[in-house]
Formats: structure tokens, sequence, C-alpha cells
């Protein structure tokens, strides 16, 4: 067509312009003046008495930005979308100078309440057209209907959604066209928001009702079947259409790489994200459950694409976290335990308020790090742009954010909003609200942008970077001066839209335009060079309520040629460019067309199947108890021993159950198959907890007796619950409980070792916590074995809470040492100096500090130079918590208001400042006097620090975590360890056991005991590290369990086949592929 | 015992005093003789406003209905105590009748005004219990300010200061050995899934609210159990059962007030609500409306009678003594029951079982259903003002004007407390039995108490 005449095939050689600002940023952007630009588009609100923040929730959602190039001349134009003003769309006339022509296009001309809007060319006409969301039937909105511009090839459009059937009246958000049934023309998914106060969350299966107004709607274009006409099949494609959906967020993305495009919908409130996964018969399956552990609960905006250049779309959704310490404070946080509790009692799936990244397995589901990568909190955030603003290879983040007015506020809540009630029965209401919404605070804060460093590391700018203050909203990417670097549009409030125009750093880039009528939505784009790969796919809903442009951007940083460049289109025909030149636009066409095969290659690693064993925890929340705990300690079990039991040359297995379970012996037998055998002895302990066991010969009669430790957290010590027990074996896996005096507390960790080389093996217990004492260190213990069948207690001490301990010569001197590591402490080494004697060598030995949330520790060679070193599985860097020498997270122990129950204080450094990690409101149910001192939460915003919160000067205790990594720790000349930090997919999680083979570090984790105002550890349940070189590990692969799993022990049982045992949750066996 | 930052504590009482101090000293040494003073002291009036500011910032602190009964009966005893001792032949002292109570600090120096020592002790010891010192302070100022001004001297002020001051201190000394502080880290109540237990209600699903009340020491009864009622129905949605009946009674009772906001039903259970802590959630903001709790209402009730019947401050301080004490064994006793039955809220199983949509007239409280808190402290209440101010005591109840509800006229306390009961089932928050039950429990706590303390001698 001649419209692309000027462009076909033709590469654009851009010339850089040097204006480059001293000690700028890597990534930078300057805003334009709307005078100099001639975009003056204000979303201006007026509350009024019957439609403001009170009457309507979405008030203060703001409008969106649409890229368009109307005219095909290769410079996008701009659309912005209004609320009480009119839409508009300005022609970019290059330069970055624009021209308003909505009246002179037939646009924007009514006032209805506009919201999303979005492109595509509907009628395959080579033209990019306009749909424009609308919000009516509600209150004193304007009645009206979405709007479907056609674009009528002359700069004007046609307003024509009635005669296609897309003239919806619902309480709209956006749309997004994309190809469901891939039949060569464009659907719509028609995402709607429900209007009502979520007063009651009401049972999760609602969703199956519809609802005519709040309802998301899925539109079959008939366009391939002679006509442009849409027809309703949401029922039937099994889209949920109910007004449980608050649907703020929407993405058509081919998620799981089966050429069929998928939807991802992002709800707020209680409501869970949906992912809708094609089935490629024009259905649809809700897949969220199980490809997510949690979402955001509030979620708003969402783009889906690859952030970290695996060649699989990522999914980034927006919450509302804040990030300034004060504002966070002030303002609500996380669900209660008990109410979180409550919504999954309801059906809803777990959800944490704060921005989700949720990283794309290849498996159809997700591992989410927002947390490592520290992009879980940029306030009420509404649109996110994931692109290369640098040019410099790597994808980074764009995000939009202000709320004029903060509901949320609590002080608002709890001390401004007091209404006078015998006004409010009156009519006058209306004036009411309006001063209501006068006193709700505002605070203005910039949008943010994230640069990507790899490694899930990203580098937070803000004003530095060129972004000012505003209440933005909808927001697009685009090279709007088609200069080889993406500008940003934002659609603010009550302020004139914003142009960012990118002056960031000079690299190399690659712009791909696609004709609009080969419907490319839905187009995989690969660029090749020397072995790096980078991907995007072609859609145009993106952020919120926006739509940013259609072009394709690489940012290829020095490279000036790629190897290639592959294009899969949505009917799996692929086109191939080879030797592709940076820095030039250029037109794909179709011609070199070959079919691809999409089929995936498994590179799983292991078979993963099920073992014969489940583990079950009761019904216990520590926090009932302990509410400013931050862990539960009730859910570490199970146990597990590997060891011949009956002497028949095989390895057998104890798994140890969790209260009211009776542990279970799994008998090996010639084939490598597992025989259970209950034996009766176990059954009458059922009602212990068991924490950690070990198999040794007690009586030295040749075989092997087990010693089993007795934990949880429900019971003060010294009961029968948490007592621990011996049990004698007669050489043939039959047990005869051993009736000795054994400590009784919430046991941690047992190790054997013949310490004083006396030929008996002697115990270590290492003791976890002390029931209603968090943070308390309860006494640990070495039991010598006395030879005549008896212990007796060689030593105890208060060595902290304990988890994991072994014996090990560290210092290569013929004696066993000892090493534990646990909560709150260090990775502790006790070097044994003869006569039964130990020193605390934790200092000398280099480990000061590595105070932790260690959960395991291993003694191995794992650098294969002959001596000990130390591999130790600690919380990871998945968590809100960040700590480091220089801010170490803070654990305050005393009874402030002297009622004999201690109060656990923990603070920790929050985005620079330190803060208390128990909210206001915990922290008064537990100590109520403190409310003297904060009555309003803008008092309690100022206690930084445990003095100023209590009063107290001197604290009876104070422990601290200095290290959150997963780490190996290497033995220099028996004298000293070096820390060396498992590589980043390793800290995505919590390691909780590791089984150390031949030079591979296999690893499992997961954890979901963490209050809600941490939310759990998730987004890795296994993997395996290899090729240790040049003093790390250099390879990280999964161990391909299911996504939800929480490890707690793995051990190898046969040549290829691992056990892993889970906490509350089925047993599995993982065998090598050949 | 005033924990945390005793340092601080005493810095800002010692600042307000040598302010005080110094304009006093200057306005004596400036003015003529004036005795208005007396006239303010003696007026039973200014108790009132105390009682009345006191209630005030407990609205404003938010404090649930149990811990607000707590705030309300630790002043008046210590105001009662003053004026038992400047009274020994009228009042009876409460040595012996209170569950380890000790007389307070003799009342020697003559300097002492008594009605003036036992509104600084009222203010005091209301001040420690309160979170918003300032709002106190503030007034505590304007108050003594006025008095000197009205003529009251140095020498008389600040003994009647240092006395109150010493009775207070030692009626916290007592306070502090109610376990109070103690139950506060106690366990919270774990939910329990099957039907017939209580959970949390909407829209905020708050934590149940003091599951160990019953741990606290009561004042006059021997324990929390001492008046148990008798068992709830067994919950049940078997349709004939005695409980889905009563269940369907809540949920077309509120249907029907649903349909007629203006109905008496309607107007009882709003006057009568008594929430400290509404939340309304509209569009995408959240309010919260504070009122006065159930016990803060009776208390509002004493000031009725005592201007009705024109009564002297010390008797006065003995009406809110009694009906205080009443209030806080009620609760004592209420939410023992509460937490031991653990009865489900009609709002759950009728969301549940019958109309997801139902909502009751009132928001429901944050704990289990059985017996109704309002009914029991009610009676009980009624029953320590009849003893006060006796039977058929016809008044028109103003107490929640302030917060847009109209009034409403009683023949008596007891009528009073009968339509209370009641209002928790046109309300949509209570079973019939609850209420009934509720109020048998009150009159039996309230009987107690009236039969075993004895003030007037």
């Amino acid at each position: 067509m001649k419209h692309y005449s000027l462009l076909s095939l033709v590469a654009l050689l851009i010339l850089s312009c040097e204006t480059k600002t001293t000690e700028q940023t890597p990534i930078h952007f300057n805003s334009l003046d709307p005078k100099a630009t001639g975009v003056d588009f204000v979303n201006t609100l007026t509350p009024t008495g019957d439609m403001n923040i009170i009457e309507y929730l979405y008030y203060f959602n703001g409008g969106g930005v649409g890229i368009i190039d109307i005219d095909n001349d290769g410079f996008d134009d701009l659309f912005f979308t209004g609320n009480q003003t009119p839409d508009k769309l300005y022609r970019n006339l290059g330069n970055m100078k624009f021209e308003d022509i909505s009246t002179a296009a037939g646009i924007g001309t009514e006032d209805s309440w506009s919201t999303g809007v979005t492109v595509a060319d509907i009628n395959n006409d080579g033209y990019q057209d306009l749909y424009v969301s609308k919000v009516s039937n509600y209150k004193s909105l304007e009645e009206a209907h979405h709007m479907l511009y056609i674009n009528n090839g002359d700069r004007t459009f046609s307003e024509r959604s009635s005669e296609v059937g897309l003239d919806i009246s619902r309480f709209g958000t956006q749309a997004s066209f994309f190809d469901y049934d891939n039949d060569g023309d464009l659907d719509v998914y028609l995402l709607n928001h429900s209007i009502h106060t979520p007063r009651n969350y009401g049972r999760s299966d609602q969703r199956s009702q519809t609802d005519e107004l709040a309802g998301d709607l899925l539109l079959e274009n008939k366009l391939n079947e002679g006509s442009l006409h849409f027809v309703d099949v949401t029922q039937a494609a099994g889209i949920y259409s109910s007004s449980l959906g608050y649907g703020l967020g929407l993405s058509t993305t081919d998620l799981n790489m089966d050429g069929h495009i998928d939807i991802y919908v992002g709800n707020d409130f209680h409501e869970n994200d949906y992912i809708y996964l094609n089935q490629g018969d024009k259905t649809f399956k809700e897949v969220s459950n199980s490809a997510l552990s949690h979402s955001s609960r509030f979620t708003m905006g969402l783009d889906a694409a690859d952030i970290n250049n695996d060649g699989l779309t990522d999914v980034f959704s927006l919450d509302m976290m804040p990030y300034d310490p004060d504002i966070f404070l002030k303002s609500g946080g996380e669900d209660s335990d008990k109410v979180s509790q409550i919504k999954e009692s309801f059906g809803y799936h777990p959800q944490f308020a704060r921005n989700h990244v949720q990283i794309n397995n290849g498996n159809e589901t997700f591992k989410e790090v927002a947390m490592v990568s520290n992009l879980h909190a940029t306030d009420w955030s509404w649109s996110v742009l994931i692109q290369d603003y640098d040019n410099d290879g790597m994808s980074d983040v764009f995000i939009s954010n202000g709320i004029y007015k903060r509901p949320n506020d609590l002080d608002f809540i709890n001390y401004e909003s007091d209404v006078d009630l015998s006004k409010f029965n009156e009519e006058d209401q209306d004036e009411l609200e309006l001063e209501f919404i006068k006193v709700m605070p505002s605070i203005k804060i910039p949008n943010v942008v994230f640069k990507n460093n790899g490694d899930y590391q990203f580098d937070r700018f803000t004003t530095e970077a060129g972004l000012s203050d505003s209440y933005s909203n909808g927001a697009a990417y685009s090279d709007l001066d088609n200069d080889g670097d993406l500008d940003i549009v934002v659609n603010n409030i009550n302020e004139p839209a914003t142009i960012l125009e990118n002056n960031s750093v000079k690299n190399n880039f690659l712009s791909l335009q696609f004709d609009s009528k080969l419907n490319p939505f839905g187009a995989k784009v690969y660029a090749y060079n020397n072995g790096s790969q980078w991907y995007r796919e072609l859609t145009a809903t993106r952020g919120f309520e926006s739509a940013s442009t259609q072009k394709i951007h690489f940012g290829l940083g020095s490279i000036q040629e790629l190897d290639s460049l592959k294009v899969i289109w949505l009917d799996q025909k692929t086109t191939v460019l080879s030797n592709v030149k940076a820095n030039q636009q250029l037109l794909i066409d179709r011609k070199s067309n070959s079919t691809s095969n999409l089929t995936k290659s498994s590179n799983e690693l292991f078979t993963v199947a099920p073992f014969d064993f489940v583990h079950r925890e009761n019904d216990f929340n520590d926090y009932d108890k302990e509410p400013l705990m931050p862990e539960r300690l009730s859910i570490e079990g199970p146990a597990l021993e590997r060891a011949d039991f009956n002497g028949d040359g095989l390895d057998d297995l104890f798994i140890g159950g969790g209260k009211y379970q009776a542990s279970e012996l799994f008998l090996q037998q010639k084939d490598g198959t597992y025989l259970p055998k209950k034996l009766k002895v176990f059954e009458l302990d059922a009602i212990h907890e068991d924490e950690d066991a070990e198999a040794f010969d007690f009586d030295k009669d040749g075989d092997l007796d087990l010693y089993v430790v007795s934990g949880g957290n429900e019971y003060v010590e010294g009961v029968l619950h948490t007592t621990d027990r011996m049990y004698i074996n007669n050489g043939k896996a039959e047990f005869i409980k051993y009736p000795a005096a054994l400590p009784s507390y919430n046991g941690g960790s047992i190790a054997a070792g013949d310490y004083d080389g006396d030929g008996y093996e002697d115990l270590f217990l290492g003791t976890r916590s002390m029931p209603g004492g968090y943070g308390l260190s309860p006494n640990s213990y070495i039991l010598k074995n006395t030879q005549k069948a008896n212990f007796e207690m060689a030593a105890h001490a208060r060595l902290g809470m304990i988890t994991d301990s072994e014996w090990a010569d560290l210092n290569n001197d013929g004696l066993l040492d000892l090493v534990f590591v646990g909560d709150w402490m260090p990775v502790t080494i006790l070097i044994n100096i003869g006569d039964g004697k130990f020193d605390n060598q934790t200092e000398e030995f280099g480990l000061n500090d590595t105070q932790g949330m260690w959960n395991c520790v291993k003694v191995a060679d794992v650098d294969q130079n002959g001596t000990m070193d130390i591999i130790a599985g600690n919380a990871g860097l998945n968590l809100k918590w960040k700590a480091s020498k220089e801010h170490p997270i803070q654990l305050y122990l005393d009874d402030y208001d002297e009622n004999t129950f201690l109060d656990p204080i923990i603070f920790y450094n929050f985005f620079g400042e330190n803060v208390p990690f128990a909210s206001k409101d915990k922290l008064i149910s537990q100590i109520p006097a403190l409310k003297k001192y904060f009555v309003r939460y803008s008092d309690f915003a100022k206690a930084k620090d445990i003095h100023t919160l209590t009063g107290k000067d001197s604290i009876m205790q104070t422990k601290s975590i200095k290290e959150l990594r997963s780490m190996v720790f290497l033995n220099e000349n028996n004298t000293k360890y070096n820390a060396v930090p498992l590589p980043i997919e390793a800290q995505l999680s919590t390691i909780e056991d590791v089984y150390f083979d031949n030079g591979d570090l296999y690893y499992v984790g997961n954890y979901s005991g963490y209050v809600t105002e941490l939310g759990p550890s998730k987004s890795n349940a296994g993997g395996v590290l290899s090729h240790f070189k040049n003093g790390n590990f250099t390879q990280n692969r999964s161990l391909g369990l299911p996504a939800n799993l929480e490890g707690r022990k793995i051990d190898k049982i046969s040549d290829k086949t691992f056990i892993i045992l889970t906490n509350n949750d089925s047993a599995y066996t993982i065998t090598k592929k050949n | 015992m005033l924990i945390l930052s005793p340092k601080r504590i005493k810095m800002k009482i010692k600042a307000f005093f040598s302010i005080l101090t110094l304009t006093a000293l200057v306005l004596f040494s400036s003015c003529e003789e004036k005795t208005e003073y007396k006239d303010h002291l003696n007026d039973a009036a200014l108790f009132r406003e105390v009682e009345q500011k006191l209630s005030d910032v407990i609205v404003y602190d938010i404090f649930s209905p149990p811990i607000a009964s707590r705030v309300h009966v630790y002043p008046s005893i210590a105001a009662y105590a003053i004026m038992q001792q400047a009274h020994p032949d009228k009042y009876q002292s409460l040595q012996g009748q209170l569950t380890d109570y000790t007389d307070v600090p003799a009342l020697e120096d003559r300097k002492v005004i008594p009605n003036l020592a036992a509104v600084h002790a009222f203010l005091t010891v209301g001040k420690a219990l309160i979170f918003s010192e300032e709002k106190i302070e503030d007034y505590q100022q304007q108050l003594y300010d006025q008095l000197q001004d009205e003529g009251l001297s140095s020498l008389e002020f600040k003994a009647s200061i240092k006395y109150g001051e010493a009775v207070a201190e030692h009626i916290l000394n007592w306070a502090d050995g109610d376990f109070y502080k103690q139950t506060r880290t106690f366990p919270k109540y774990t939910i329990q899934e099957e039907d017939r237990y209580w959970k949390p209600t909407p829209p905020d699903y708050m934590e149940g609210i003091e599951p160990h009340w019953n741990k606290i020491r009561p004042m006059v009864l021997k324990s929390a159990d001492q008046f148990p009622p008798v068992d709830p129905y067994p919950v049940t949605m078997d349709k004939d059962s005695p409980f889905y009946k009563e269940l369907i009674e809540v949920y077309e009772t509120g249907n029907m007030i649903a349909e007629n906001k203006d109905s008496e039903e309607a107007q009882i259970a709003s006057f009568w609500d008594c929430n400290p802590y509404v939340s309304h959630h509209k569009g995408h903001a959240m309010f919260a409306t504070k009122k006065i709790t159930p016990g803060g209402h009776w208390i509002g009730i004493v000031k009725i009678a005592s201007e009705l019947k024109n009564d002297s401050f010390d008797h006065t301080v003995n009406a809110y003594m009694m009906t205080s004490i009443a209030l806080f064994d009620g609760f004592i006793s209420c939410w023992d029951t509460k937490w031991n039955t653990l009865v489900v809220r009609p709002e759950t199983l009728i969301n549940q079982y019958i109309d997801e949509e139902w909502l009751p007239h009132l928001q429901t409280p944050p704990f289990p259903e059985y017996t109704s808190g309002h009914s029991v402290i009610s009676r009980a209440a009624a029953i320590a003002l009849t003893a006060v101010y006796g039977d058929n005591f016809e008044f028109l109840d103003t107490t929640e004007r302030v917060y847009g509800l109209g009034d409403r006229s009683f023949k008596s306390f007891i009528d009073a407390s009968n339509e209370a009961a009641m209002s928790r089932l046109y309300g949509g928050i209570h079973y019939r039995r609850a209420c009934e039950e509720g109020v048998k429990q009150g009159e039996a706590v309230g009987t107690y108490i009236v039969k075993n303390l004895m003030t007037l001698k």
C-alpha cells in the first residue's frame, strides 16, 4: 500500500544528537513543556456531591494514553482519555511538536466518562483504529457506551461501535484486541470493574454468576466470515463475568508458548487475578491457583514482557505499597493473618498488597521475584511498562503512580472521618462528602523508573531521572521523535499530560514495524546475537487503560549488527532475517514465510514421582499466642533419617510425622522400592511432632537405634508432647521405646558424633525455641554416651534458636568439632579442644557477622581442596526484610509493660529508614500503653528506633540478622572461612535442606510460615547448583518440583534418585533422566 | 505502673504544675477575694461534666465496650473514696466490699476541698487509663484556671490536688492488680470451622475482642461465672429446631426493618447501637463513626437522672460509682458466657445459608453472640440506678442526641433496659434468647451488687 512507500524496507539512519548533560542517570527523561509540544490535555477532575471518591470508588483512577499512527507516516500520534473532560487526539508533527486534531478527526466531542483506550486495526484495512472504554449506567454519569473509532484513512474517524456490536455499556476499564481463535481477525476482551464496595468478601464461587454491568466480556470478531461483527462468546469460552471482578489490569499474550494467546486479568481487592490459558478450541482454562503462589491484592495496571531475557513472557502486576517509610507506617498494610485465613476459607488464593513480578518458569507456573528485585513498592501505582529505555539490552521498568486523595490514610479513617451523623442523616450528604474529601490527605510523588542490571537487580530512579511529582495514571511508550529511544507519555490528574523525552545514554537499537493488515498481534520476535537472545511479543494494551506503540523495539547496547531476527507469526509461520543492522526502523513483511513448530523441547532434568508418604501438620496458629513473632515455629517437620535398620545392606528410611501423625519406617526392597512398615510403638507416640531424628548404635549391639527429637511451639517445655524419644532396635527393624528420661523442649536438631573418641556416639541436641518466648535462646545440650546404656549431660548452654547441626572435624586436628545454625544467630562453630571441652571459635573463623535466619547446615568439601567447607541454607533474598552488616534487622527482647510476658519487637531497614516490623495496631494490642504516645499514626511514623517506641534505654537482650543469603563458607587452611553467597536463583526462596553430591549441590526450600506482613517465600521449591568454578557454582537448574511445594528434606536414596519430603504435603522422588 | 517511660510522664506533670502554681499566685495577689468557686465546686454539674469529659475521650480513643467499662469504673471509685473520707457518717468504706480494695489515705489536711480533690483524683485516674492525655490535661487546666479566677486559694488548691494525687495513686496501684495487663498477651481466638462457632464478621472481619475478659478481677462478684445463664440453643439448620426459628426471626425482622427504616424497631435498634467503632466502606473510602459504648450510654443516663433529681455532688458520685461497678461486673459475667459458648452471629449463618447479601441493620460487633452484652449490662445498670434513684423514675433519654439520634422516653430504668435488650434483635445482631437470657443474667448480677455493696449508711 502506498502509505508504506515512505518507509517500506527503508532503513532510517538516525542522527545522534549530542545533548548529554553532566552526571546524569543512565536512564533519563526530559519532561517537555506542554506549550512547546502543543499537548495541553489535562484530565481535570471536579468532584461534585454526587460524583466523587466516596460515591464512585474509582473516581481517581484517571485516564489512559493511546499510541496510534493514524496516517502510517511512521510518527506515532497521541490519544488521551478524559473522565470529566473530552478525549483528545494529537497528531505528531515530528520534532516533538503535536497538533490537536480532535475536532477535525471527529473524536472526543462528548464528555461521558472515558477510561481505557486501545489501538488495533479492527477491520484489517491497514489503518489503526481506536476503541475507548466508558463507565456509564452509574449514578450521575452520562449515559454512554464504549466507542469504536474506525480510521477512515484520511486522518478522520467514524464512530461505528453500534454497527459492529461493540457499543457495550458497562463499567468499562479497558479492552484488548487479539486473535483468540487464530482465524486471522481480532477478537476482543473487555475488562470491566465492579463498583460496589467490598463489604462482604462473599465466597469465591460467586465468580461464576454473571453481572450485566460489571462482568468482563469476550467478543468474537466475525470478519473472517465476511463482515466486521462481534458476537458475545464469554460463557462458551469459560470467561468469568461476575461482580466479583474488579478488573483494572489486562494483558493478552501467549504465556505458555503454545501459539494461542492467553489472557491475564488483574483484579482489585479480594478477587484473585485470573490467568486464562487458551486451549486452542475457543475455550480458556483459568489456572491462576496452580500457576501462581500468590499475587498482588489490589492489582492495578500490568504489563507482560520478558524481563530476564530467557525468551518467556513474564507478568508484572502493580499494587499500592508505599516506599516512603512515613507513608508506609500511616497506611494500611497487609491483611492480618486472621483476615487472610478467612479469605482463604472463602476460596481466595493468597494475595499481598505489593507489586508482583511473576517470572515465567516455562511450565505454566511462575516464580515471584519482586522482593529480591526491590520492585515491590512504588506506592499507588497504575501503569507499568517493561521496555529497554537505555538500549543496553536489558528490559527496564517504568511505573506511573499517585493518588489524588488517600482514603487509606489510617489517621483519616480513625480520627478525621468521624462523621457528624446528625448531619449525615439529612439531605446535605453531598456537602459533607466534599468536606471529607478536603481532609483526605494528598501526597504528590514522582513516577519511578528502574534500570535493569541483570540477575534480578534494579536501580531505582525518580526525580534524578527527570521524573517529577504528579498524580499519574495511564502511560504508554513510543519513540515519538524516531531518534532510536523510547519516550513515555503520561496522563495526569489536574495537570497537563507529560511527554517524557528519553535522553538516556546512547546505545544501539532496532525498531520493527508491522503492516497492520496482516494481523500482527501475537507475533513473537526473537533477536539473536552471539549466543544472546531477546524476545518480544506484539500486543498493544499495556500498563493501565493504555496502549503503547505497535512497533517492536530492541535495545542492542554496543551491537552493530544482529546475527539474526526471527518472527513467529500467530499462524506459526516464521520469517527469518539474517545480519540485521542496528539503528534502523525496519518494516517486517511476510514474504519469506516458513512454517515453524512451537513444540517445546523438554529440558527437565528429572522425572518427578510421588512417594508414598504425606506429611500432615496439625492446625495450630502460633500468632494467636505470640502475635509479635514473625514466623511460625510449629511447621518445621517432617524428620528424615536414612539408615539400614534391618541389616540387609539396603538403606531404609525413617520419616517422622507431624503432631497426631505416627512416624513411619520405609524398608528398602531389593528392587529399590520401599515397603512401609507401621510400628505400634510409633503409633503410641503419634502425639509428638517430630523435628529431627538420628540413627546410631546406642547400645553397641551392632544395629542402629533411633533418637527422635520432639518439638512444636504449642506447649511449654516439660510436657509429654515435647519429650524426645529413643527407640532400641532388635536388629530386625523392630523397636521398643527406651525408658530413659529425655529432654522435653521444642527441639530443633540432633547430631550424633563420638567427640571424645571412646567408640560410643555422643549427641548434640540443638533446641529451637522457648515456646511463648520467641527470640529467647533456650538451652541446648551435649550428651555424652556413658557406655552404660545411658547419657550424661556433658554441657549445656543458651546457644540460640537452633535449626540444624553437624559434627565434623573442621580444623583437621582429628577431633570432631560442632557447627550449628539457627534464627537470629551466626553460623556457629564450637571447636573441640580435647578433654571433652569446646571453645566457641565463631569469631576466629570469621563467621562473626553471619547472623541469619538459617535453616540448615551441611559440611562438605565443596571446592575439592581437601578441607571441610560449610554449606548453609538461609531465608534468601526474596523477602521484604533486607539485612546487611550496616543495616541489620534488630530483635529487641524485653517485657516492656512488665506483665511477665516477653514482647519481641523487630525493627528493619525499610528503604533507608528503620521501621517497626509489627503494625501499630499489633503492637498496641500486645502493649496497650504504647498508644498513650502514639494515638495517631502520624505519631507512630516517628518511632524509628526502639527507644522512641518504648521509651526504654536498656533492652534486656538484642539480637540481629545481618545476612539473609544462603551461603557456602570455604575453608581456608583449616583456620578461616570465606563466605561465598550462592547464585541468585538459589536466593529466590528459603533453603531448608541441602545435599552435596559429588560436586552438585541439591537444595529444597520454600516456606509459608512467615506472618502475612512478611509474606511467604515460595519462588523456588528446589534446584541443583553445579560446576563450582572460580569460587562459585556457575550453573543452576530446577528440580522440576511442583511450584508451591514446601521442601523440607532432601536425601539421596540411590544412584540417580533423591527423596524429597515436604511440610504438610506429599513426598516425592526425583530421578535423573539419562 | 505507668510503664514504658515514667520519666516522660513525670516531666509532663512537673511542668504542668509549675505553670499552675505561677498563675495561681499571680491571680491570687491581684484579685479581691471571691467565692464563686465554692458554688462551682459544690454543684453536681461539675462532676457530671468531668464524667462526660472522660466519656468523650473514651469515644475518641476507641475503646471496646469491656475495656471502656474499666476506664469508667476506677475514676468513679477514686471520687467516691474521697466523698467517703469527707462524709464518713454518710458513706461506707469500700474496704472489704470490693475485691482486694484497701482504704485510700485518710483525709487529714483541712485545707483540702473534697470535691476538688475528687475531681482531681477522677481525672488523674482517668488520664492514666485513656490514651489522649492532652485532652484531659487541657480540660483540667481550663477548669483549674477558672476556679482560681473564681477565688480558689493557692493553699486550698495545692492541698486538694496533693490529696487527689495520693488517692489516685492508691486506686491505680489497686487497679494494676486486676490482671488487665497480663491478659493483653493472652492467646487470640483461633477460628474454628464448624458452623456453630463464632467467626469474625463483615466488613472488617475484626479479631474477636477480649476472649480472656473473664480473667479480669471483678469488683463485687466472687467470680466471672457466678451467674451463668442457661445454655444457648444448640446451633442447627434443622428447620424445626428452636435455634433455626430464632435465626429466621432475626432474618425476617431484619428484612422488615430494611423495608421500613422509619419503623419503631429500626429507631430502637439505632438508638441503642452504642458501637464504639463502626466502619463504613463507601466508594473507595472507609470511614469510622465513633459512638459511646453500651456502658457509656448508661453513664449518660446517670447524668440525666442526677440532673432530674437535682442531686447533690456527693450523691451523684455515688450514683456514678454504683452504675459503673454494675457495668464492670456485668461485662465480666457476660464475656465469660460469650467466650465459653462461642455462639455464631446470625449474620454469618444467614449469609452462608439463607441470603448472601443480607445485612443486619446494625454492624455486627466482633465477639460471640451469647449472651447479649447490652442486655446484661443494661439490666445490671438499671438495677443499680433503681437502687440509687428509685423505681418508676421517668426520664427522657437524650444521650444519643449528639450522635444524631432522637430522644426516647422511659417509665423507669428497668423499662429502658428492656428496650436496650430487644434492640439487639431488631438490630439483627442477636437471637431472641441471648436478649432474654441476657436480661436475666444482668438482673442476677445487678441484684447481687446492690445487695452486697453498701454505700449509704
